[in-house]
């Protein structure tokens, strides 16, 4: 998606770098300076519904942080509906909303409706309709008819529905969502999705940091895949798979695989790429390559001993591109992680 | 979670409007979220049932090894016990923002920081008139305290100014501990020096040079000598320099307190701190 000349971009995050200090010792204290965010560049058009994915640690939420005012970048500008993040932060406050996932943020011991009510007045939302648009918000989160009980009584997935109403009171431009369905339940889990998508139907900009794959792919416009602090790669959910486009995955279910053996899966000549999943009692072996299930025998031989389960072949997913473009970032950028943590 | 929400017409939350109902509404709502004291089981025997032991027990030792009455002690102990409410309130409802993990959430709003600061003190002030005038009474019924009827506004006056004052130095406890933490560690330091330094149970005139040095910086010390004197007909003629100084003493705190709020808060974006990293 390109940007057009007469739009101006939603949000726009160009160079953006984030250090932190820290230390290291009781007595002797040696400085740290850990860089999070090492440069990130990506706009969002408005209306867009943009995922930033990656790995835990990999910067996604150091840099919705710097979007959203509640960090300084280091380095580099953002800009949210045309206002500076910096030098501007009440008028990016205002067209912002922000949720984030877990059990914390709310105010346990009172009312989800006293929760609601009160960051009504923090964002100013006229009294005339702070009732209504409160129990419009409580009926699109689902939340209408408990609104009255204590929040310390909640689940998880209500805790999360209301992080949610709360990002919306004030009918932001632009909804930042930090794994929000983090330890949400299936039904929640997609019950969320559709709310998201509506937020895209009513001309929201979201953008959204998930671990799940196929919530990406199936609610983002286009996706940044970020990995130690570098956007690795940018586009649909189409571009990313068209990356491992001419591969196949086996996937090979094993009992008791030896790392010895999963590492000659990897030496083979036409293996490019081998990732293990830990299941209940197996494991799962995503072994990709070019050659489908016409190198399996091989791949089966080279297992050994190993109990097998079942053997699937498959096309590549939007996850199995993930993994690979992490795999390999990671690998070319080893040397230069170690180099980033420095006295 | 599928229904269509209508459009909000948004106030300015930079306005006036907006920042007065955030100091006040606010201000009242905070209490019930943030004030761990806020629920009977813990109200009742740390606001009401300590209180009362506190009254006792000071005014009984203290006629035992002066000569003053049990009246003296007592009303020094009603005026300090209202430091309770505000100064362990105060320091909970900023520190506790941290504990529920909200401050993240309310930094990110575009709220009037000045209204949100300053409409926390309301329900704290207004809670520790509640046990003073609670402790006054059981001075009144049990330990012989006489108030002078002309000067009951007076000395009202002097409490309520003295109360405000508590808070304030609360406040820039919780500012601290939102830093920190282990808020309420502090909190206590200061119900003792309070105790100590502020003439409660001992004249400001008996205690060393150095101690009336800090005693006359904390707040609570003129506010008390000033009800004090109002209790025995003092009017306002004649008290009002001393609620003017505990007055200027406790909006001074306030506004250090304020100030390391903003310094933290500007130091969290800088240096990701108070957990908005």
């Amino acid at each position: 998606m390109t940007l057009p000349q007469d739009r101006t971009p939603a949000i726009e995050a160009v160079e953006l770098v984030r250090t932190y200090r820290t230390h290291t010792g009781v007595i002797r204290r040696r400085p740290l300076h850990v860089e999070a965010v090492k440069g990130v560049s990506f706009e969002v058009l408005p209306g867009e519904l943009f995922g930033l994915l990656g790995p835990n640690g990999a910067g996604k939420t150091t840099t919705i942080k710097m979007l959203i005012t509640l960090l300084l970048p280091t380095a580099g500008t953002a800009r949210v509906m045309g206002h500076d993040v910096v030098k501007e932060t009440t008028e990016v406050r205002k067209r912002i909303g922000y949720v984030f996932g877990g059990d914390r943020g709310l105010y346990d011991r009172v009312s989800a409706l006293d929760n609601l009510r009160y960051f009504a007045e923090l964002y100013g939302v006229d009294p005339a309709h702070q009732k209504r648009r409160i129990a419009d918000l409580l009926e699109l989160v689902g939340l209408t008819g408990r609104e009255k009980e204590k929040v310390e009584g909640f689940s998880r997935g209500m805790r999360q529905r209301l992080h949610i109403a709360r990002g919306l009171l004030h009918d932001p431009e632009v909804v930042f969502l930090d794994e929000p369905s983090i330890g949400l339940d299936p039904v929640g889990a997609r019950e969320l999705r559709q709310t998201i998508k509506g937020l895209v139907d009513a001309g929201k900009t979201v953008l959204l940091t998930t671990h799940y794959m196929f919530e990406a792919d199936a609610l983002c416009d286009r996706i940044a895949v970020i990995n130690d602090g570098r956007i690795v790669a940018l586009g649909t959910g189409a571009d990313l798979k068209g990356a491992i486009a001419n591969r196949t995955i086996v996937e090979i279910e094993t009992f008791g695989v030896a790392p010895e053996a999963v590492e000659r899966l990897r030496a083979d000549r036409d293996v490019i790429a081998v990732n293990a999943e830990e299941r209940d009692q197996s494991q799962i072996l995503l072994v990709q390559s070019a050659h489908g299930l016409a190198i399996t025998q091989r791949l089966l031989g080279l297992l050994g001993e190993t109990r097998i389960g079942k053997v699937v072949a498959r096309e590549p997913t939007l996850e199995d591109a993930y993994v690979h473009l992490i795999a390999s970032t990671s690998e070319t950028d080893g040397a230069a992680r170690a180099a980033a943590v420095s006295g | 979670m599928t229904a269509a929400v209508a459009p909000v017409r948004a106030a300015n939350p930079a306005g006036l409007r907006s920042a007065f109902r955030v100091f006040w509404y606010g201000g009242l709502m905070s209490y019930g979220m943030l004030f761990n004291w806020a629920r009977p089981s813990i109200y009742i025997p740390t606001l009401i049932g300590g209180p009362t032991f506190q009254l006792f027990f000071f005014a009984a030792l203290g006629s035992y090894a002066t000569d003053r009455s049990a009246a003296y002690f007592a009303i020094g102990n009603a005026v300090q016990v209202s430091a309770l409410a505000g100064v362990f309130g105060m320091t909970m409802a900023i520190a506790n923002e941290r504990w529920f993990g909200t401050l993240p959430a309310i930094l990110a709003t575009p709220s009037n920081r000045v209204a949100l600061f300053a409409g926390r003190f309301l329900p704290f002030v207004g809670n520790g008139l509640l046990v003073s005038l609670y402790a006054f009474g059981v001075g009144v019924v049990f330990l012989g305290v006489r108030l002078a009827p002309g000067s009951l506004l007076v000395a009202g006056l002097a409490l309520l100014v003295t109360v405000f004052s508590c808070t304030a130095i609360g406040a820039l406890q919780g500012a601290i501990s939102l830093r920190l933490r282990d808020g309420l560690f502090g909190a206590n330091l200061i119900m003792m020096a309070i105790l100590l330094f502020c003439g409660v149970n001992i004249p400001l005139a008996d205690l060393p040079g150095w101690m009336q040095v800090i005693g006359n910086l904390l707040p609570f010390t003129h506010g008390l000598e000033a009800v004090r004197q109002a209790a025995v007909g003092a009017g306002l003629a004649d008290v009002g320099g001393l609620i003017g100084l505990e007055a200027l003493i406790g909006v001074a705190y306030a506004v250090v307190a304020f100030g390391l709020f903003t310094y933290l808060e500007r130091g969290a974006r800088q240096n990701a701190t108070l957990d908005v990293r």
